[in-house]
């Protein structure tokens, strides 16, 4: 009986996890699917027209808001490259320069504890064009240097990505730290005996040793880029006018303003097959390196 | 040359902690002092929001308006920081963010308790216990950490609508337990898969069930996971701004909301110094731990990456 019972037990402690991971992600996202494919306004109706079930998709494809949504979180992505290129910068001199390691790494990492909102308005607010770094720096002589990015259409973007940038460089330097220390000491000793130049051996042995630190790196990058939310809302909340709308933001604003479930849906379904696209080709890369590397150590 | 190394060591002192053996004295090479100067310039850029967020909020909106946005308060005035806290307005509502700050710990309690029971039994009996299913399992749990939260927000408001917790610190509660489960769920099974069965299997023989040998033996041996993962959770609880916006209701709004509220959709004149000390108290609790309990810290967010 006793064993009996300590079988039946784990399962019945997995039931909720099953019962949360059958309703509220795998149902749930069948019937956003299925949202996406009726005509559903304020609440759910459930009949999907056939002759016509790409309808909201349609929609999405003619609205200029949605693509430009869509070309942001584009230029959000590029932008936010550089995260990952001034946190292994600041990784790699950290590393190479122990002293201080701890100071550095502290001040480096504490914009990831606050929250996006908070980084969001102190950005917003040192762009402030009458009051914040521009009217600073001006006021020094520079009248030609501008620092209103947020005001206009064309640059509002930048300002994004330079609050996005500054947010998440410190965690990529966490992550790129921890790959530098799993490199083998004697390589560096090595290159120094054999007098290797400080670049190429950054660029020629280092980064390559490390590209499965910079594949999760992109990976949990572009993921963070199509949930953008926060920060957006904070500093611009979606201005001037659209032009910093992401896909994160044209969905929740199709539910909420817009009022149109079957809108929101399949807005999210883009979002969806977005990740989709962006996860499985970086996860079978990371995989099929993963395995190149390990036949090539047997 | 003697005094340049010197007065080098001396600026690379004072950016370390203090040297243990001051008879190691070893001269700095000049590609160590560049290194050092450019780490601190690029730590002196991180540190320019925060430093700008605490002296706006503690100047006065006169000393604000002269726009020099770097300089020191004239004096030290914390009437912008009673303001934020007791009178700033969220809609017609201006009793200041303490109202954000009371309900975000209202969320807090029951969002851990909910968030945390559920992944680490989850965690545990798919770690150490023989589940037919649990590869499978796991590998849907890790494509779950990857949805974006937009495509299951609506069915989540009708399923909390349904269990009529919506607007609720418990929907919000729900809500976050959910989305935070796959992430930690798979963060409690790898640190758990790595005891030993043979500690199952002598318990086992010992007449322990399922609940007494996690009560018994696993929890105690989860001290450490668990400090990381309740700094991962509190943190990403009350930075949290989309789940509390969406699912929370009059009076249940978290304190990120309240801020936005208060900053970004207030009417009439902005007053900086009061926005500015709003953005700080809500920043504070998760800094002050940061700042504290930084390892711990550190390893979650590495270990949650996904979750972000």
């Amino acid at each position: 009986m006793a064993v009996r019972w300590s079988r039946l037990s784990p399962q019945v402690a997995l039931t909720p996890a099953v019962l949360v991971t059958a309703v509220a992600f795998a149902g749930s996202i069948g019937w956003t699917i299925w949202m996406s494919l009726t005509r559903s306004r304020r609440f759910a109706d459930y009949t999907i027209d056939w002759s016509n079930w790409p309808r909201q998709y349609n929609r999405l494809l003619n609205d200029d808001i949605f693509l430009g949504s869509l070309k942001n979180m584009v230029v959000l992505g590029i932008g936010s490259l550089l995260a990952i290129v001034f946190g292994f910068i600041l990784a790699a001199m950290i590393d190479r320069e122990k002293r201080g390691e701890g100071v550095f790494r502290t001040v480096f990492l504490y914009p990831l504890a606050v929250s996006l909102i908070v980084t969001g308005l102190a950005w917003r607010w040192l762009f402030n064009p009458p009051l914040g770094v521009q009217h600073f720096v001006q006021s020094l002589g520079f009248t030609w240097f501008k620092f209103d990015w947020l005001n206009y259409p064309e640059t509002a973007m930048y300002g994004i990505i330079l609050g996005t940038v500054w947010q998440g460089s410190g965690f990529y330097m966490a992550l790129m730290l921890s790959g530098l220390k799993g490199i083998n000491s004697e390589i560096w000793s090595a290159a120094k005996l054999d007098g290797v130049r400080f670049w190429r051996l950054y660029f020629e042995i280092i980064i390559p040793m490390m590209r499965f630190t910079f594949l999760t790196c992109a990976i949990l990058l572009s993921l963070g880029v199509v949930k953008a939310y926060d920060m957006v809302y904070a500093m611009t909340n979606g201005g001037p006018g659209q032009s910093t709308w992401v896909p994160a933001y044209y969905t929740i604003d199709a539910y909420w303003q817009k009022a149109n479930l079957g809108l929101a849906s399949a807005a999210a379904v883009v979002m969806l097959a977005i990740t989709v696209a962006i996860f499985v080709p970086l996860v079978l890369i990371t995989a099929w390196q993963r395995r190149r590397q390990e036949a090539r150590a047997q | 040359m003697t005094t340049v190394a010197e007065t080098s060591l001396a600026a690379g002192r004072s950016l370390d902690e203090p040297i243990a053996f001051p008879a190691r004295k070893r001269r700095i090479k000049g590609s160590s002092i560049a290194i050092l100067v450019f780490l601190t310039i690029c730590a002196l850029f991180f540190c320019v929001p925060l430093y700008v967020v605490v002296v706006t909020s503690l100047k006065s909106m006169d000393q604000i308006r002269l726009g020099d946005i770097f300089s020191l308060p004239w004096t030290l005035d914390f009437s912008a920081w009673v303001t934020a806290w007791d009178k700033s307005c969220s809609g017609t509502l201006c009793q200041g963010v303490k109202v954000g700050f009371l309900n975000s710990l209202e969320i807090l309690f029951p969002s851990l308790i909910l968030s945390m029971g559920l992944s680490c039994v989850t965690g545990y009996a798919l770690a150490l216990w023989n589940v037919k299913w649990a590869n499978t399992f796991l590998f849907i749990l890790f494509l779950c950490a990857f949805v974006p939260f937009q495509i299951i927000m609506v069915p989540l408001i009708v399923i909390t609508g349904f269990l009529h917790v919506y607007g609720t610190i418990w929907g919000i509660a729900v809500v976050h337990a959910v989305l935070a489960m796959p992430i930690l769920t798979l963060i409690f099974r790898n640190y758990y898969k790595d005891i030993p069965t043979e500690i199952i299997s002598a318990a086992l023989m010992d007449s322990g069930s399922f609940w007494r040998i996690f009560r018994e033996i696993i929890l105690p041996m989860s001290g450490n996971i668990m400090i990381v993962v309740l700094i991962l959770q509190i943190t990403s609880i009350w930075n949290d701004f989309l789940i509390g916006l969406t699912y929370g209701g009059i009076g249940t709004q978290p304190m990120t909301v309240i801020l936005a509220n208060v900053v970004i959709t207030a009417l009439g004149e902005a007053n900086y110094n009061v926005d500015m000390a709003a953005a700080l108290l809500t920043a504070l609790p998760p800094l002050v731990i940061y700042f504290v309990l930084g390892k711990f810290f550190v390893q979650g967010i590495t270990a949650g990456a996904i979750k972000g």
